[in-house]
């Protein structure tokens, strides 16, 4: 374990700290000397505190239980008098400590100005918790008055918050406008302004000249012969880096200690972050850059590579009530345009300045809504000649109004149904959520809304993000592919619930940003459309993977394979020997699937509408092996040979497959009927098993046996062969209204559980239902590919539609 | 989502808050918290309020807060019931979009000698805010410093809400403050206080502040959200820019490390008042109000558009 001494409990080493812990945890052993008695705090919210509108407990960060419970050795209190960098030892009042890497944040000095009177009781400066501790007791007095030297950001918010305490308040700036630094006169101005609204006196030009007082600070005179008469003055005038322990050690300092872009010193053992360092000729002042060093050292100390990098600061004041914002560089110059906006009557300046077709700074005062976006294209550099019309009016000129898309949700009474499937109305899933389910799935658990289809899930979370507020984050909505903004779950929806029947109206009615969608989109919504809509809509082979447009699964030489149907796995003397004829002819090598089919491989595509007619006139229909469908239907013998076989699985697997056949499904199913539970046919992983035993047969889905091997789950137990069916046909039906494209059955069943199935498929009528559904649609898909495309192929050849990119 | 952990039955400063809207040429009843009284709120719900007819309605055509202390022989409709219910006292703040009245916010409160907080509106007299009136419970000397104390402009949490037009909310109000007004403050348990610009039709200054005490709180959570169009920009919402709370602590969040709390039109509580411009009350719902019994959250009105929303939790 690494020695890591650290000079200085600030912001930055708290920081540095936090990020050394999460990256190598254990890997040093640190210690941290702070001359304060206590550990870090906010302190760029001092100024609140001061005010009275936060408490010291607040703005703390990190406190001594937090350094002890992270393990870190504690020195608070207590002067660092000397480093020894050739002994590698930090000397402090009470003994010295070893280390392996030192770290400088030793912070800065508030300045003070030499003038007579300087150092009278009274006199106070604005940096840590004492100066705010001596301004609040200054403040008890009735009737007590300050005078704050400097109007930069931490004398004005002195002032302010003074002035919430009671006092009377003086400012004294030097320059011609306050925070002359941040703000142009015009924005200094109304910044003034504001302030004298508030009570507070502001001099500007103003020459102090001395302090006066019997023993403490009594009075402040200017140059100018005026007398401000006070309890207390306030130095804000500047910072003065604390480097003289460094300087003392020999590190090589400018202004401050000067480092790296690794934040390392002259010495390589020593490295220095926050206020005290030097950067290629820059001090640091404001948090957000010392919050980047703090990351960029902790890298480097942990192996890392990071960079330190200036970046553009922007600047707000906290003061309640005060809006400003600046960032960049305002100063006049050739080649510089102002755009400018002032709304009198409301208070508001806004100043852009621009330079080759950037924007290079903004001054904001009393309308900062738009100061980040501002911010940002100053950081990035962009190029705004584009908007350079309306770029003061900001990014929502830009984008219109916005939209509400929790109203309609909110506006629902609460006897509204929210999910159709299993009855769920927003009363009830508002009184769920009072209850105690807060998230998605506790909500399914408990109400069982969007439980099944899933397509009220959406809605569902808007019912959660209206009644919850931001207690529930919305989740970030995963759209089907860049054409659109809308869910897998968002699009059968709406094309349900608006009718939509044509990809057209998709696009259109669905806000597609593409002409005709992409190979991702596309399948999708062609498979929706045609499951909702068998009739009204007609499947788009365009819209196909390449393997479905060609009824052939690719091979990895260019060739295909075909692969004809037998009925669960049985075939006959004459089917083998057109098979074998065909592989004779068409030089296909033969193999036998898994499935129970036989799979002739190496077909040339010319040769694929001729294979397929010399099968059909042997009787034979594709086998769909290349379709996100009904594959196969793998049976054993059953109670025809077999001595155990309980039932005619055969018989019912051919029944089942019959039934099923040429179905377009969100992906492919396979299934498995077992005569009995020794289960030759492996029905326990298929997307539907049946296993016949004595007293009829047991369903089963959800299997898998891919890269995910999973046993099939029980859906029912029933006698006869055509509850067989008609529980196997309404499940999958189930399964084709309600399911993400290219989710395998076993997946969709783990998102709206089995449970809900099991319910839903109990209800005879449900059942009925879906079966009609289904036969409606394979009124229309219970066809050989195969024989359509022969047929397609003796009459004429199609040209390709050029503007529709192939699905793949 | 928070924890929520139900707090043994608390006893509060106020114990009736509910809301009254226009409709028409009368105020009818728009949602309210009333605990265990259920006698009044039976009374409240049947009840309407003409232009200055009772205490919203007095509130209504006065255009500016109204604070009742004595029902008896007063202009106050629900006498009878409210007297049942040990209710003495009652604010009324109207909720003002230019001139048009959204709504009227009524706080009611009882049982003088065990409750300790205040309910005071201070209006400006001759560039100082003096006190209007207030409500004070047991904390009688405060009150008498309070209504021997003004405020000049930016001075105190009256002073600051006026000079800033904005809530305030100022902690440990009994520590730090040395002048007399918060040595008392101190002494009577006050902790945190509520400052609100209240808006009326004809441009008078009324600043509200809730001080709350340990022992019998106004609250145990206040918020404050900025809505206004300078601080959200066109996307509308509100963003939590301050708040204090007993379980979670600070609600603020330093801008340097982490995005502040936003709330969208119809999101949550907080949306609702967006969305429909009126005040929300909802109780008997903890998971909805950040584990506590009741929230309140009433609109401030700036600029012809929601600009402030303060909420409070009990």
């Amino acid at each position: 374990m690494q020695k890591l001494v650290i000079i200085g409990a600030g912001m930055a080493s708290g920081r540095a700290i936090e990020h050394l812990l999460e990256a190598a945890p254990g890997a040093f052993d640190i210690t941290l000397f702070n001359a304060e008695p206590r550990g870090n705090y906010n302190r760029i919210m001092l100024s609140p505190v001061l005010s009275g509108e936060k408490t010291y407990e607040e703005i703390v960060t990190h406190d001594a239980d937090w350094y002890e419970a992270n393990g870190v050795t504690c020195r608070f209190g207590e002067k660092v008098v000397e480093v020894d960098r050739a002994r590698k030892v930090v000397v402090g009042e009470k003994g010295e400590v070893p280390y392996d890497q030192l770290i400088f944040a030793t912070g800065s000095n508030a300045f003070i100005i030499p003038m007579p009177g300087h150092d009278l009781p009274g006199v106070v400066t604005f940096r840590d918790l004492e100066d705010t501790g001596a301004m609040i007791e200054a403040a008890g007095k009735p009737g007590s008055r300050a005078v704050v030297i400097g109007g930069g950001l931490l004398g004005l918010e002195a002032a302010a918050a003074l002035r919430l305490r009671g006092m009377d308040v003086t400012v004294l700036h030097i320059a011609t406008h306050l925070m002359e630094r941040q703000l142009d006169p015009a924005a200094g101005y109304l910044l003034k302004k504001d302030l004298e609204r508030r009570g507070i006196n502001v001099i500007l030009e103003a020459q102090s000249k001395e302090i006066v007082g019997n023993g403490r600070a009594e009075q402040v005179n200017l140059a100018d012969g005026t007398e401000l008469p006070c309890d207390i003055v306030v130095m804000a005038v500047g910072i003065r880096p604390a480097v003289s322990l460094a300087q003392e050690c020999g590190l090589a300092c400018g202004r401050a200690i000067e480092v790296d872009a690794q934040m390392r010193t002259s010495d390589p053992s020593v490295f220095a972050l926050g206020e005290c360092v030097e950067f290629e000729g820059n001090l640091f002042g404001l948090v957000a850059p010392l919050y980047d060093q703090a990351k960029v050292l902790a890298a480097t100390l942990t192996g890392g590579e990071a960079t330190f990098a200036m970046r553009e600061l922007s600047t707000k004041l906290k003061v309640t009530g005060c809006d400003l914002f600046s960032a960049g560089d305002f100063a006049e110059g050739e080649g510089r345009e102002d755009i400018v906006f002032r709304d009198p009557a409301r208070g508001v300046y806004k100043r852009l300045v621009i330079e080759n077709d950037t924007l290079v700074g903004a001054v904001m005062y009393g309308d900062t809504a738009d100061g980040n976006w501002f911010f940002g294209l100053i950081k990035d550099g962009e190029d705004i000649s584009d908007i350079r019309e309306t770029l003061i009016f900001g990014p929502g000129f830009l984008g219109g109004d916005t939209a509400d898309p929790l109203s309609a949700v909110a506006a629902l009474p609460p006897e509204a149904e929210i999910c159709g499937c299993n009855g769920v109305c927003k009363g009830d899933i508002v009184a769920a959520i009072d209850g105690g389910a807060t998230d998605l799935g506790a909500l399914r658990a408990t109400t069982k809304a969007s439980a099944s289809c899933g397509t009220c899930t959406g809605l569902v979370e808007q019912v959660l993000a209206v009644t919850l507020g931001d207690g529930f984050q919305m989740p970030t909505a995963q759209p089907i592919c860049g054409c659109c903004d809308l869910t897998h779950e968002d699009v059968r929806r709406l094309i349900k619930s608006q009718e939509l029947k044509s990809q057209e109206a998709v696009w259109q009615e669905l806000g597609w940003k593409t002409l005709n969608g992409c190979h991702v989109c596309r399948p999708a919504v062609n498979y929706y459309l045609l499951a909702d809509w068998p009739i009204e809509y007609q499947d788009d082979p365009q819209s196909r993977f390449v393997n479905e447009r060609n009824h052939a699964n690719i091979q990895k030489d260019g060739t295909y394979s075909v692969m004809p149907r037998m009925w669960g796995g049985m075939t006959d003397a004459a089917e083998l020997r057109a098979i074998a004829d065909a592989a004779e002819k068409y030089g296909a090598a033969v193999k036998v699937t898994g499935g129970q089919r036989i799979d002739l491989l190496g077909i040339t595509k010319e040769d694929l509408p001729h294979i397929w007619r010399d099968l059909n006139e042997a009787g034979m229909v594709s086998g769909h092996a290349y379709s996100k469908g009904l594959r196969t239907v793998k049976t054993c013998v059953g109670s025809d040979w077999c001595r155990f076989g309980t039932q005619d699985s055969t018989g019912l697997g051919i029944k089942l497959e019959k039934l099923l056949w040429g179905s377009w499904t969100p992906h492919k199913v396979k299934l498995g009927v077992s005569g009995c539970p020794r289960n030759c046919a492996e029905a326990t992983c298929k997307d539907v098993g049946i296993v016949c035993v004595d007293s009829g047969y047991q369903i089963s889905v959800a299997g898998a046996a891919g890269m995910e091997v999973k046993e099939t789950e029980p859906l029912a137990t029933v006698k006869t062969e055509d509850e067989v069916l008609e529980w196997t046909v309404a499940f999958i039906q189930l399964y084709r209204e309600g399911a993400k494209y290219l989710d395998r059955p076993y997946k969709w069943v783990a998102k709206v559980g089995l449970n809900w199935i099991v319910e839903h498929l109990s209800d005879a009528d449900t059942r009925r239902a879906l079966n009609a559904r289904f036969e409606l649609s394979q009124s229309v898909y219970r066809t050989d590919p195969w024989a359509a495309e022969v047929a397609k192929s003796e009459r004429y050849t199609p040209l390709a539609d050029l503007t529709l990119e192939a699905a793949e | 989502m928070m924890d929520v952990a139900i707090e043994e039955k608390t006893r509060t400063f106020i114990q009736v808050s509910e809301i009254w809207v226009p409709d028409g040429d009368t105020l009818i009843h728009g949602g309210g918290s009333y605990g265990d009284l259920g006698a009044f709120e039976a009374a409240s719900v049947r009840e309407s309020f003409a232009l200055g007819e009772g205490l919203p309605g007095k509130a209504w055509a006065e255009g500016s807060p109204v604070v009742l202390k004595e029902f008896d022989g007063s202009y106050f409709k629900r006498t009878e019931v409210a007297t049942e219910a040990g209710l003495t006292a009652a604010v009324a703040i109207p909720v003002f979009d230019g001139k048009t009245l959204m709504a009227v916010l009524v706080v009611l409160c009882g049982d003088d000698d065990e409750h300790v907080g205040a309910i005071e509106v201070w209006e400006e007299t001759d560039k100082l805010l003096m006190l209007k009136d207030g409500y004070y419970g047991a904390a009688k000397h405060f009150e008498w410093v309070s209504r021997h104390t003004h405020f000049p402009i930016g001075q105190g949490l009256p002073g600051g809400v006026w000079s800033s037009d904005t809530p305030m909310l100022f902690r440990d109000l009994g520590a730090g403050y040395r002048f007399i007004r918060a040595d008392s403050a101190g002494k009577a348990g006050l902790t945190t206080g509520l400052g609100l610009p209240v808006p009326v039709p004809d441009g008078a200054t009324f600043v509200l502040t809730l001080l709350s005490a340990r022992g019998t709180p106004i609250a145990r959570r206040f918020e404050i959200w900025d809505a206004r169009r300078q601080k959200v920009g066109k996307a509308g919402g509100a963003v939590l820019v301050d708040g204090v709370c007993e379980r979670n602590g600070p609600l603020w969040t330093d801008e340097n490390i982490s995005a502040p709390r936003t709330a969208a039109r119809n999101q949550g509580n907080i949306g609702k008042v967006l969305a429909t411009g009126l005040p929300v009350i909802v109780s008997g719902t903890p998971k909805f109000t950040e584990g506590y019994d009741t929230m309140v959250a009433l609109p401030i009105y700036g600029d012809g558009d929601i600009a402030h929303i303060v909420a409070w939790y009990v």
